[in-house]
């Protein structure tokens, strides 16, 4: 190992330490926070109107209490506990409506005004939930009232698992009492029913995602989370009803399942194999369902206390470590953001445990609950926001996959293109055989059979020898230019300087045949037969006329590449004999003395023509010079004549 | 005719076996080759004829078309080339097109001959092929490059066997596809100008399907022989 690998690794652990520490301070601030958010007291009514001295009645006697009075006696359905208080109203009110306001209190609470009960919280089911901050105000009927001193009784229901609490009470006009409650009541009654309205949509979206991709269990164990709540938080059950004690157990006990299913959840989100023995998180939470099916309310309540907190604690702290873990390893926004959220959440029942356990002297405003549905639906957030993502880069990788496609499609038809071009190409051959063959077995034999003959018939048959070999030569001609070059010229030209020689050989014609550049004439891929045929036409009646009309000995071909300065190269086919040549008419078209010739060369420049290459002559005693230059590219279609 | 095995005649002159079934062609060739004195000519009109005249003696250079009535040329030629590997074997060809050349190579032909050539041509060629310079056309050697070259087998063309070819080779055929003289070649390659026909002749043998059953089946396989 080398020095630099060896220095590496401590240097990545003390990375990962200093990572580490950046996210417990990171987490401790956040918890600061929201200590000092909770410290904040909710809203609270005029003070003038609170009423703090009462006078406790129970079963053991009667003696003052304060409020708030925590009430830490067990059980006592049957004989509540009496708060009695008094207060003034001055004659000069007769004309308001006056009500009376709870603020918080466990678990319920029946008010009488002297000796008329005004309020009876049990009848609302809201209020009868411990963990919702449920206020009260009731408008008291004026006959009640009477000027001056005014007895007010509370008789404060308690049931399990919490203790018996009462806040300050406020006794007022109804219009300054009202604002506090409408407030109190929009933060603990209307946010908790948003939020489970919204982890109520979640579910079934989250539901349905994972209805549709089974294979990622993640969405199924979060709308089940969320589901549970949105039961807990819609689903009320009638107090002290035993007939629906299974379903009230099945509420207490939704606390410890949704825990279990957050921390399942979260093992899933950040891609974590959870392990089996994760299924006994559920236990306690379906053994306090079991006992709620099958025993007794108290006995619920007693199971919830035993098994609830320490459950949804150990949650608590595990997703709270595997997060940390998380996020401190991956270094990603997801697990610091969901790291906070759990944080929060943790600060917050930690609160809420303190107070249930009276350590913590306050208003026993528990605010786990909203903070944890708040996480839910942060989570849900980011789960959409996170399948948006994915539904973008399937977007992006849909265009990515449609680019490539198209690449693949643009490669096929080229290749098919190409697989045409061989198509046509050995179409062309297998027909080129098949034209040979025919020819050959039968106009060929007779066109040799008509050579052989008139040579028999001494010198009269020497023309119509003469017209045989130049059928046979035509016939070469053309199944020559059927062949494919691939756009070499030079191809096509070697077999005619063959067919040239021989037939000039007889004539004691030399051929002088020469290319004067290293590579001939260029290349042209769009070269079809019919132009090869059209140019080697055109040099045929070139040798034609040099060797009939010219009397010429040595006929000079040159083939060449020419590249003039700044332009394209081009090829060139130069033909020169030494024969006594033709006077151009005037015009430079045709021959002005040779009818015969004056033919052949309009017949030439016609060929050239087609082709689009340019012709030039030039003619005289010495003997005529050809010059065909070829086009830098072949025409498709045949160019019109002019 | 002697029954000298195969060589010269006492007088010095090239023996010739001439098989061709259409009578005016034979007669021309028969005249353009009897017309110099170093040849002595038999002529033959099917393939039945051939043979027997075959069996009497073996002649130095066998002249055959591939069409007979009683059969292929191809047969003669590689049975000829089995029999007497010194005989010349030329192909007689209309056209000289790459169908009959190539099939006709592939059998032991080291050359064709152009039955409209002229008569001097046709001594000349003959002669040359004693020498050992078996003409080629460009054509053919174009067929033969591009081939080497792994053309598509378009067409039921042969099935030619280039993998033997040394780029020499393929060079000297390029050369001559493209219409270039033997010395033109042979100044690029860094030739002597005599080397370059027995490059050719060489390149025929390569190109020759060496086992009868091999040959035929080649043949039939590729439609050039018809039963």
């Amino acid at each position: 190992m080398t020095a630099g690998t060896a220095e590496g690794i401590p240097s990545v652990a003390g990375n990962r330490v200093y990572r580490a520490g950046g996210y417990v301070l990171v987490q401790a601030l956040i918890a600061l926070c929201c200590v000092l958010l909770l410290r904040q007291s909710p809203p609270e009514a005029p003070a003038r109107y609170r009423l703090t001295e009462a006078m406790l009645v129970e079963a053991g006697g009667t003696q003052p209490a304060n409020l708030p009075h925590h009430y830490p006696s067990r059980f006592t359905l049957n004989d509540p506990p009496l708060y009695r208080l008094t207060f003034e109203r001055q004659a000069g009110e007769a004309g308001q409506a006056w009500s009376v306001f709870l603020p918080r209190f466990t678990n319920g609470v029946e008010v009488a005004v002297n000796g008329a009960v005004v309020l009876d919280s049990r009848r609302n089911p809201d209020a009868n939930r411990p963990d919702r901050n449920t206020p009260e105000i009731a408008s008291i009927p004026a006959p009640l009232l009477r000027e001056g001193a005014n007895e007010l009784t509370v008789r404060l229901f308690v049931w399990g698992p919490l203790t018996g609490f009462l806040d300050r009470l406020y006794v007022g006009p109804d219009e300054a009492l009202r604002p506090a409650y409408s407030r109190r009541a929009a933060l603990f009654l209307t946010l908790p029913v948003v939020f489970s309205s919204w982890q109520a949509i979640l579910a079934v979206i989250l539901g349905i995602m994972w209805l549709k991709r089974r294979h990622e269990p993640a969405y199924g164990i979060l709308a089940a989370a969320m589901a549970l709540g949105t039961v807990q938080a819609f689903v009320s059950a009638p107090m002290g009803q035993s007939l629906f004690a299974g379903l009230n157990a099945l509420l207490v006990a939704s606390a410890p399942l949704e825990s279990a299913f957050v921390l399942v959840f979260v093992l899933l989100f950040l891609g974590l194999k959870p392990p089996p023995y994760v299924a006994a998180i559920f236990i306690p939470g379906l053994l306090i369902v079991a006992i709620g099916l099958l025993g007794s309310p108290d006995m619920v309540r007693r199971a919830y206390l035993l098994l609830g907190p320490p459950t949804v604690g150990f949650c608590l702290v595990a997703v709270a470590v595997v997060v940390a873990r998380s996020a401190t390893t991956r270094r990603d926004a997801v697990s610091l953001f969901l790291g906070s959220a759990i944080t929060v959440v943790m600060t917050c029942w930690v609160h809420d445990m303190l107070s249930v356990l009276n350590i913590l002297s306050d208003r026993r405003i528990f605010i786990a609950r909203l903070s944890y549905s708040a996480l839910l639906v942060a989570i849900g957030a980011g789960l959409t926001w996170r399948f948006a993502s994915a539904l973008n880069e399937v977007d992006s990788f849909a265009g990515r996959m449609v680019g490539l496609v198209r690449e693949a499609e643009d490669k096929l038809r080229t290749s098919f293109a190409r697989e045409e071009e061989r198509a046509r190409a050995a179409a062309l051959a297998a027909e080129r055989t098949r034209l040979m063959r025919d020819l050959h077995d039968g106009l060929g034999g007779q066109l040799v059979s008509i050579v052989a003959l008139s040579e028999r018939n001494g010198p009269g048959g020497e023309t119509i020898g003469e017209a045989a070999r130049g059928a046979l030569r035509d016939l070469r001609l053309v199944i020559d230019a059927m062949d494919e070059i691939d756009g070499d010229l030079m191809l096509a030209l070697g077999s005619w300087r063959e067919r040239t020689e021989a037939r000039l050989r007889p004539h004691g014609i030399v051929l002088d045949w020469r290319v004067l550049t290293p590579e001939g004439l260029p290349l042209h891929p769009e070269l079809r037969p019919w132009q090869v045929i059209q140019i080697l036409r055109l040099l045929d009646e070139a040798v034609t006329n040099a060797v009939k009309h010219a009397g010429a000995r040595r006929i000079f071909v040159g083939l060449e590449t020419v590249a003039p300065a700044g332009e394209p190269a081009y090829g060139r086919i130069t033909v020169e004999d030494d024969g006594h040549g033709f006077v151009l008419s005037p015009d430079g078209e045709s021959a002005a003395n040779a009818p015969r010739s004056a033919r052949g060369l309009t017949n030439m420049r016609k060929r050239a023509a087609t082709c689009g290459a340019r012709l030039a002559f030039a003619s005289g005693p010495a003997g005529t010079r050809l010059r065909l230059d070829l086009p830098l590219r072949f025409p498709d279609a045949e160019e019109p004549v002019r | 005719m002697t029954s000298q095995a195969v060589g010269r005649s006492p007088a010095g002159a090239i023996t010739v076996l001439l098989v061709e079934d259409d009578a005016p062609t034979r007669w021309r060739l028969h005249d353009a080759l009897a017309a110099a004195p170093e040849f002595e000519v038999v002529t033959a009109a099917t393939l039945a004829e051939a043979r027997a005249a075959l069996v009497a003696a073996a002649p130095q250079v066998l002249l055959s078309d591939l069409q007979l009535p009683d059969g292929h040329g191809s047969e003669l030629i590689r049975e000829t080339r089995q029999r007497y590997p010194k005989t010349e074997i030329m192909v007689i060809s209309i056209l000289g097109d790459e169908e009959s050349v190539i099939s006709a190579i592939m059998v032991g032909a080291t050359g064709y001959l152009l039955k409209d050539a002229f008569p001097t041509d046709i001594a000349a060629t003959v002669r040359d092929l004693v020498a050992g310079h078996s003409p080629i056309s460009a054509s053919i050697a174009r067929f033969i490059v591009r081939r080497t070259q792994g053309q598509p087998a378009s067409a039921p063309a042969p099935a030619l066997n280039t993998a033997r070819l040394t780029p020499r080779e393929i060079d000297i055929l390029w050369g001559i596809a493209k219409g270039f003289s033997y010395a033109d070649i042979a100044e690029h390659l860094g030739l002597s100008r005599q080397t370059v026909p027995g490059h050719i002749k060489n390149i025929y043998r390569k190109l020759e399907v060496n086992t009868r059953g091999e040959a035929v089946f080649e043949a039939l396989q590729q439609g050039l022989i018809r039963l």
